[in-house]
């Protein structure tokens, strides 16, 4: 059973699509590493467009980390003031993506610019957490213990107006956050990531803040920057599908819930070589369908046109008619489904909490 | 009975971790050679 898409104009079949995000989902709640990088290059491998991809998989990224800030804003692990100077970053990158995004599709190499910045960033950070793991099998059989520097000095580190973090318990440069913002915008807005495999080593490493700080405070930025790559790219190019991204919302926040669930009961640490050798393998994927399967999709893409049915033409003219308030309606949409699933999540753990936790009270 | 290549299979074993690593590498290896050939052949 497959379905039409009338934005992306491709057919795909729902359950694959539930699946795939849901497995990416539960890899997401499993590593801590967000969906994006795996989920854009599934849904181009299953013929949707990579242009489109990138910004329907941008707008579930703004429904998932809706949904986990809420958690963290509840369990007050956030830090907003660090949070809105990444942001100021953020949107000035971003804006710079989307015209960077516009140039290249201007000269028709957008989808090809896309697979080559997939395949080089998969390769990239598959490299590095295979290295990493490697490193770590090692130290453990040598039972090394490393000494590190308590502080760590980088250029960076010496920028001037510096500003009080209270939250962090930090003193730091605006420039800081706002730098590792502005390189964190520009690609969340050319390749449809949150972009949380830059912030989290960034904010660990080069801000320094407190770890528990870290993934709530990600999440908020990731909130703001996929709002604007939603944004834009809705009022630029039409390119939000909503019965894509309610499929992608609805299986990637089922997976997360079952990743995370999944990562408190086994130690994902050995399986971060498993997780590294996947990347790489998707880059490998990647790099043999630009350079040599680039004219079979072609031909299938020119077969499809088919009438619609009243949901989708709806869809289809509301996104060309009044592409500013589409853009705004897909935005609410994704926060609504996040804020929902995240308030559902803790109805449940109340739920679970109040009456599965006395059984073995009452048993006393 | 007498084999002679018994040891083989303890050699494998003593090595584990070297051939583990030589596969790793040899992953990656091939992955980026795919992408820099592929790169290199299209924009030429």
């Amino acid at each position: 059973m497959d379905v039409f898409l009338p934005i992306a104009q491709v057919f795909v079949n729902p359950i694959e699509i539930l699946l795939l995000s849901a497995i990416v989902g539960v890899l997401s709640g499993l590593f801590g590493v967000g969906g994006g990088f795996l989920m854009t290059p599934f849904l181009i491998f299953m013929g949707v467009p990579p242009a489109y991809a990138v910004a329907n998989e941008a707008n579930n990224i703004l429904a998932t980390s809706v949904s986990g800030s809420t958690t963290h804003y509840l369990k007050n692990t956030l830090d907003y003031k660090m949070g809105f100077m990444i942001v100021i970053g953020g949107s000035i990158g971003t804006a710079l993506g989307i015209y960077t995004f516009t140039y290249f599709k201007g000269i028709g190499k957008i989808d090809t610019v896309i697979s080559l910045a997939y395949m080089y960033i998969l390769a990239i950070i598959g490299t590095l957490m295979l290295v990493e793991s490697l490193g770590e099998i090692d130290k453990a059989k040598k039972n090394v213990v490393e000494r590190k520097k308590l502080h760590v000095h980088y250029w960076i580190h010496g920028l001037p107006f510096r500003m009080r973090f209270p939250k962090s318990k930090l003193y730091e440069s605006i420039f800081t956050p706002i730098l590792i913002g502005l390189a964190v915008g520009f690609i969340a807005a050319i390749m449809g990531i949150g972009g949380a495999f830059i912030l989290v080593p960034a904010m660990i490493y080069i801000i320094k803040m407190p770890t528990k700080l870290v993934p709530g405070t990600s999440l908020f930025v990731t909130i703001f920057v996929s709002v604007i790559v939603t944004f834009l790219h809705s009022i630029n190019y039409g390119s939000i599908d909503l019965m894509l991204v309610v499929m992608l919302v609805v299986g990637s926040i089922i997976g997360v819930q079952i990743g995370v669930k999944l990562g408190e009961q086994i130690d994902s640490s050995g399986l971060k070589a498993l997780l590294a050798i996947l990347l790489l393998v998707v880059g490998i994927v990647i790099a043999y369908d630009t350079f040599f399967a680039e004219e079979i999709k072609k031909e299938t893409i020119k077969v499809l046109n088919q009438d619609l049915n009243f949901f989708s033409k709806f869809i289809k003219e509301f996104s060309k008619d009044m592409p500013f308030f589409y853009g705004l309606f897909s935005i609410m949409f994704a926060v609504l489904l996040g804020i929902g699933a995240a308030f559902i999540r803790r109805l449940l753990s109340n739920f679970k909490k109040k009456y599965f936790n006395k059984t073995p009270q009452q048993s006393k | 009975m007498h084999f002679p290549n018994i040891k083989i299979p303890q050699k494998l074993k003593e090595n584990k971790t070297t051939f583990i690593k030589t596969g790793i590498f040899s992953a990656i290896g091939a992955c980026w050679g795919v992408i820099l050939i592929g790169t290199f052949v299209t924009f030429n």
